[in-house]
């Protein structure tokens, strides 16, 4: 298997986007293709989610590359629910890896502004089991808040706790020019002033309306290739060393213990061993914090904190910026938004960007390895990536 | 009659599963249609709850309380409750109910209340 390095990286912001689903793929892909000095490629994956449905868009994957006009690389569309990202990078690395392609442009986009709340609210509900969940009106902060109450009853996670990473992650994102959200939060706005009702009500309690992602447009696109052409390419040689996926259940009752993400686990520890790295070795991560309670679980499973502590290291500042192990240092979800198929190549975006030591006022200081978790369904999809820079 | 939720019991290893798989966990060996279908119990405990006030399209009510129930055979399923006050471990009862409409159809699931 050959090492699959990360040449080009590019963004779009996150945010309500006027423009067409093609045009965002493709407008973050050009900036991928510019930043690595390239103008042909092998193969091109995009990975979305609701194009179908949300957009009246079939065959994306076709559409994107021939706006940019990369006829005739091959070109495949992938969609895995919001862990659509990170299985469009796993592709592109199985291509490059293989020695079937040299250079893959992985793009990941989405749209979900063009339909109202309640339309994007039941189009990410139609994840969930057909006739045990989405019949009886579940929703996935329904899901994240009967996780929370769990959590709360055994770990004695707060709803503090959960407001202090929504205030960590949003605020993080004022340091984020592409992030949706660009208005600072605080503690005393959301949860303990007589106005934090009003403020910050339940969703699905015991989460509000802080402790959830904001819904949003957008794309985010890297650009995968063998060694020989990074080193041609010349641009900062940071290598793609780990990949795990796991799944588990359709529906989330039947998880043995409910307040275990046994895929996250094992995903994290596929791509630990296959990179040769243990979690006290990574210096910067990007975790799946659609809600607020999921970064404290998946900080737990994927290694930084013991079962049960990820709550006591975010109340001692371990997970912020300058901390042990920094989380979400651009925002996350929580703030940079989740336009759910570009969410896993838009945490790769965020970790290659700190890799390169281009993170500005985000920067981990000499961050050198780096992990992202892209989370589907609620947990039944999982996809862990490592990144390491070599020289 | 009253209405039933199915579980699904394998006719291969007698594994009961809700909801229903084509192949049971217990044992991968497993031809077309190996499965009995087998009402899940009504009575239960509440392993945990919310209540929803952010709600998909289709539903015309101000919230909706949904819980996760242990039932009594050790299986769990997820359904709505109509309970004032909730509580971890609380005991419940269930009766299958419309639990979501739209234009042509009705869809029938377990509605659940205090014991």
């Amino acid at each position: 298997m050959r090492d699959v390095y990360v040449a080009g990286i590019g963004i779009t912001t996150f945010t309500r986007l006027e423009y067409p689903l093609v045009e965002i793929a493709s407008y973050a892909s050009m900036m991928a293709l510019k930043d690595a000095g390239i103008t042909e490629v092998d193969q091109v994956y995009v990975a979305n989610m609701g194009a179908a449905r949300l957009n009246h868009q079939t065959a994306l994957a076709s559409a994107v590359t021939d706006s940019l006009s990369l006829l005739p690389a091959g070109a495949a569309a992938i969609e895995n629910g919001p862990a659509s990202g990170a299985a469009a990078i796993k592709a592109g690395f199985q291509a490059v890896a293989s020695g079937m392609d040299d250079v893959v442009l992985v793009a990941g986009v989405e749209r979900m502004r063009e339909v109202n709340n309640l339309e994007a609210t039941d189009f990410v509900a139609t994840l969930t089991h057909p006739l045990a969940e989405y019949i009886y009106g579940v929703t996935l902060p329904a899901l994240a808040a009967m996780f929370a109450r769990l959590y709360m009853d055994k770990y004695g996670v707060t709803e503090r706790h959960l407001a202090m990473v929504g205030v960590k992650n949003q605020n993080a994102a004022l340091n984020n020019e592409w992030a949706h959200l660009q208005q600072a939060i605080t503690l005393e706005g959301i949860l303990d002033s007589p106005e934090a009702m009003t403020n910050n009500p339940y969703v699905a309690d015991p989460l509000r309306f802080f402790d959830a992602c904001p819904v949003s447009d957008g794309g985010a696109a890297i650009i995968l290739v063998s060694k020989e052409k990074a080193q041609e390419l010349g641009r900062p040689m940071i290598r793609l060393s780990g990949i795990g996926q796991a799944t588990d259940t359709h529906a989330v009752f039947e998880r043995e213990e409910p307040t275990d993400l046994l895929a996250v686990r094992k995903a994290a520890h596929d791509a630990y061993q296959m990179s040769g790295l243990s979690p006290e070795e990574i210096d910067v991560a990007e975790l799946h914090d659609a809600f607020t309670i999921l970064e404290i679980a998946q900080s737990e499973e994927v290694g930084f904190f013991p079962k049960g502590e990820g709550h006591i290291a975010l109340e001692k500042g371990e997970t912020a910026l300058g901390g042990k192990i920094p989380i979400n240092v651009g925002g996350g979800l929580k703030g940079r938004g989740h336009p759910v198929g570009a969410t896993g190549v838009a945490q790769a975006w965020e970790i290659v960007t700190q890799l390169r030591g281009d993170g500005g006022k985000r920067q981990v200081e000499g961050a050198r390895t780096g992990l992202t978790l892209n989370f589907g369904g609620f947990g039944n999809n999982v996809v862990c990536l490592t990144f390491v820079r070599e020289d | 009659m009253a209405r039933e939720i199915y579980a699904y019991k394998s006719r291969v290893d007698g594994t009961l599963h809700y909801p229903m798989k084509m192949i049971s966990r217990g044992n991968r060996d497993h031809d077309f249609f190996e499965f009995d279908p087998v009402p899940l119990p009504k009575t239960g405990k509440l392993l945990t709850f919310t209540t929803v006030y952010n709600l998909p399209a289709q539903y015309e009510v101000a919230t909706l309380g949904l819980g996760i129930v242990e039932l009594e055979n050790g299986m769990r399923m997820l359904g709505q409750i109509e309970i004032d006050d909730p509580q971890i471990g609380m005991a419940v009862k269930g009766t299958v109910k419309v639990v979501r409409r739209e234009t042509y159809d009705d869809y029938y699931g377990m509605v659940f209340t205090a014991a």
